[in-house]
């Protein structure tokens, strides 16, 4: 029953997550293109220099990459159950219906998850060969937020899309729009390093958020 | 679950709205508080004050007036341009000629901020030859960095140099450096007239003077009274070349390091913490003016060219808090919260305590206003409590949160 659930889930999301993936590393792909072509045209010093102490960021075309690839993968998986409310389908399963949500959810996370890492393994194997530790690490602490910002995104954006109520609807996306944008505000390269870890923390505690909309899903709730 | 997944949303809730209405408060309300620009007129031995606002105000400390041109002739070491034009330039002051060349080469401006300190800071440098025979400072191949070693990163390869690391780090093992470094501090750039290599701090809290000279190290020890240690150096690069750097130490002192004979000396300044405060320092052909300006206070204290205290002036004036906007939002606000602070580069979470108690004042109307709806819902209160808890010690925060997130379902 658990790999018919699983099933439906790629079903409905494998050519998001297939696109997203493929995008995701077309985005590290390009930023390590612009960083071959600026050692070509600068020198390599010059460049180690522009991005130490004038606050160039090689990195930065990966902002929003993460967000919209969650954004995308969240609706595609849980706006086909808001469609004449199919989830509830689900729901006559002889399966818990918080763990069914919670298995969704789950899904959404590994397949956003491995993508992520893909593109981070990427993102940390091309920049090894143009750059030192001293640019790397902080450059992953600035990225850190940014695929954070994706899982939250994901998170309040199934919670969001699985809302049987328009009033609430528009609450939640009030509420993300407060929160969401703590992970991608603009700062020096390697100034979020002492917020990863809370900002972590926070993105585990809304990994179950889900649940709430799926309660007054199932409640009926109008 | 569920009602934990409920919490859990609130608390989002209470941290996106505890950022974000604060700052929509501020953008509405916030209102200039301008520091007044503090110079030391050497004709008069007196602090003079330039306000800026909707009108610009000239003063000196007794809080006489003056216009302009009298303003500008009191301070004829900063606008002595203007006074050349004006020929008002006096030929000298306390005896001493006007010299232009002297009143060139004995100023000095100089800043820093608590957001420089408090950021992250680079961990490579470039060294470069400090007399390569040229004119102007050229980018070397290769940045540095101590850590177990000194070691030289060659940027076209992204490998270490071996040999000049080796090189490098045998001299200052020699010198007694004990690796690694806690702070490297030096002007990385080459737009300034001659490099003096770095000041850097050991793990053992000793100063060395690090340089390339003719493709080899020279490294220096400068010694330090026992225990000093220092918030931030600041390396300058004056014209007058007195002093390689201004060290700031954690006592809350200023000192200056003599160029070639490393000779530490003692401003003397009290309470400068460039950690809470800005530090300006600007020096003319008789005097040093070392500003502090923090929330609410500005101290300027005047030395002589000895950097003996001469003068001093201080001026307070009303915190946010204490003004109108800054008590409404003591009465909106149980606290505030920050991703970003103006004395700091990092992004964290800036927790800001409310200095009274008003907020409670609205959190109770709230809470009442939470009964009603709990009244009209026909809902056990018993099952609210938690709710009436939240708004009773996040206020006006809270208060949205539940009511975003409502527990109707929950009896």
């Amino acid at each position: 029953m658990w790999k018919s659930v699983i099933y439906k889930e790629w079903i409905k999301t494998r050519w998001f997550i297939i696109l997203y993936a493929v995008l995701g590393l077309a985005v590290v792909g390009y930023i390590f293109l612009n960083v071959q072509r600026d050692f070509k045209f600068n020198d390599a010093n010059n460049y180690w220099y522009t991005i130490m102490f004038m606050g160039v960021r090689y990195f930065g075309s990966l902002k929003f990459v993460p967000l919209f690839g969650a954004l995308a993968i969240s609706v595609a998986q849980f706006f086909p159950e808001t469609v004449s409310k199919r989830i509830k389908l689900t729901f006559h399963l002889p399966l818990n219906e918080n763990r069914v949500l919670l298995m969704m959810m789950l899904y959404g996370t590994v397949g956003l998850v491995a993508s992520y890492f893909v593109q981070l393994a990427m993102f940390y194997a091309l920049s090894v060969l143009f750059f030192p530790s001293d640019i790397i690490f902080p450059a992953l602490a600035s990225i850190t937020p940014w695929f954070l910002s994706g899982l939250a995104c994901y998170y309040l954006a199934a919670l969001i899309v699985l809302e049987p109520v328009w009033k609430y609807r528009i609450a939640y996306l009030v509420v993300a729009g407060t929160f969401v944008p703590l992970y991608v505000q603009s700062a020096p390269t390697g100034a979020y390093a002492p917020a990863n870890l809370a900002l972590t923390l926070l993105v585990i505690i809304i990994s179950i958020s889900l649940l709430f909309s799926g309660y007054r899903f199932r409640k009926g709730e109008m | 679950m569920v009602k934990l997944s409920r919490y859990f949303l609130v608390i989002i809730a209470i941290i996106g709205f505890g950022i974000a209405l604060p700052k929509l408060y501020w953008v509405a309300f916030a209102q200039p508080i301008r520091a007044p620009f503090i110079q030391y007129s050497c004709i008069d031995h007196d602090f003079m004050l330039l306000r800026s606002g909707d009108e610009v105000t000239r003063t000196n400390s007794k809080g006489d007036t003056f216009t302009r041109e009298e303003y500008e002739n009191k301070l004829p070491l900063m606008y002595t341009r203007q006074l050349l034009m004006n020929n008002t330039m006096p030929d000298s002051i306390d005896g001493v000629e006007m010299d232009m060349h002297d009143i060139s080469n004995n100023r000095s401006t100089f800043r820093v901020r608590p957001k420089e300190i408090h950021a992250p800071l680079p961990t490579l440098f470039p060294l470069f030859e400090s007399q390569s025979g040229r004119a102007n400072l050229e980018m070397p191949k290769d940045f540095f960095r101590i850590t177990w070693r000194m070691e030289f990163i060659d940027a076209e390869s992204n490998k270490v140099d071996e040999e000049k690391s080796r090189m490098f780090s045998a001299v200052l093992y020699k010198r007694g450096f004990k690796f690694p470094a806690k702070s490297i501090n030096g002007l990385p750039t080459t737009r300034k007239s001659c490099d003096e290599g770095y000041l850097v701090i050991d793990s053992a809290d000793q100063l060395f003077h690090i340089k390339l000279v003719k493709g080899l190290p020279f490294v220096e020890k400068a010694e330090l009274p026992e225990g000093l240690k220092f918030r931030s150096i600041n390396c300058v690069d004056f014209k007058d070349k007195f002093y390689y750097a201004y060290l700031f130490s954690t006592d809350n002192h200023v000192y200056v390091l003599t160029q070639y004979d490393y000779q530490l000396v003692k401003l003397d300044v009290e309470n400068i913490n460039p950690e809470e405060n800005e530090i300006r320092i600007y020096g003319d052909l008789f005097n040093y003016n070392v500003i502090s300006t923090g929330e609410g206070e500005i101290t300027s204290q005047v030395l002589d060219k000895d950097y003996n205290k001469v003068n001093e002036y201080n001026e307070i004036w009303p915190v946010r808090d204490e003004r109108k906007e800054g008590k409404v939002a003591q009465l909106l606000f149980p606290a505030q919260l920050k991703m970003t602070n103006s004395n700091s580069s990092y992004v964290r979470f800036f927790f800001e305590a409310n200095k009274s108690f008003n907020w409670i004042f609205l959190s109770l109307l709230l809470m009442a206003t939470q009964f009603m709806i709990i009244r009209k819902r026909k809902e056990n209160i018993k099952n609210q409590l938690v709710d009436l808890g939240i708004i009773a010690v996040t206020g006006i925060f809270g208060f949205i949160a539940v009511n975003f997130f409502p527990n109707k379902f929950f009896k």
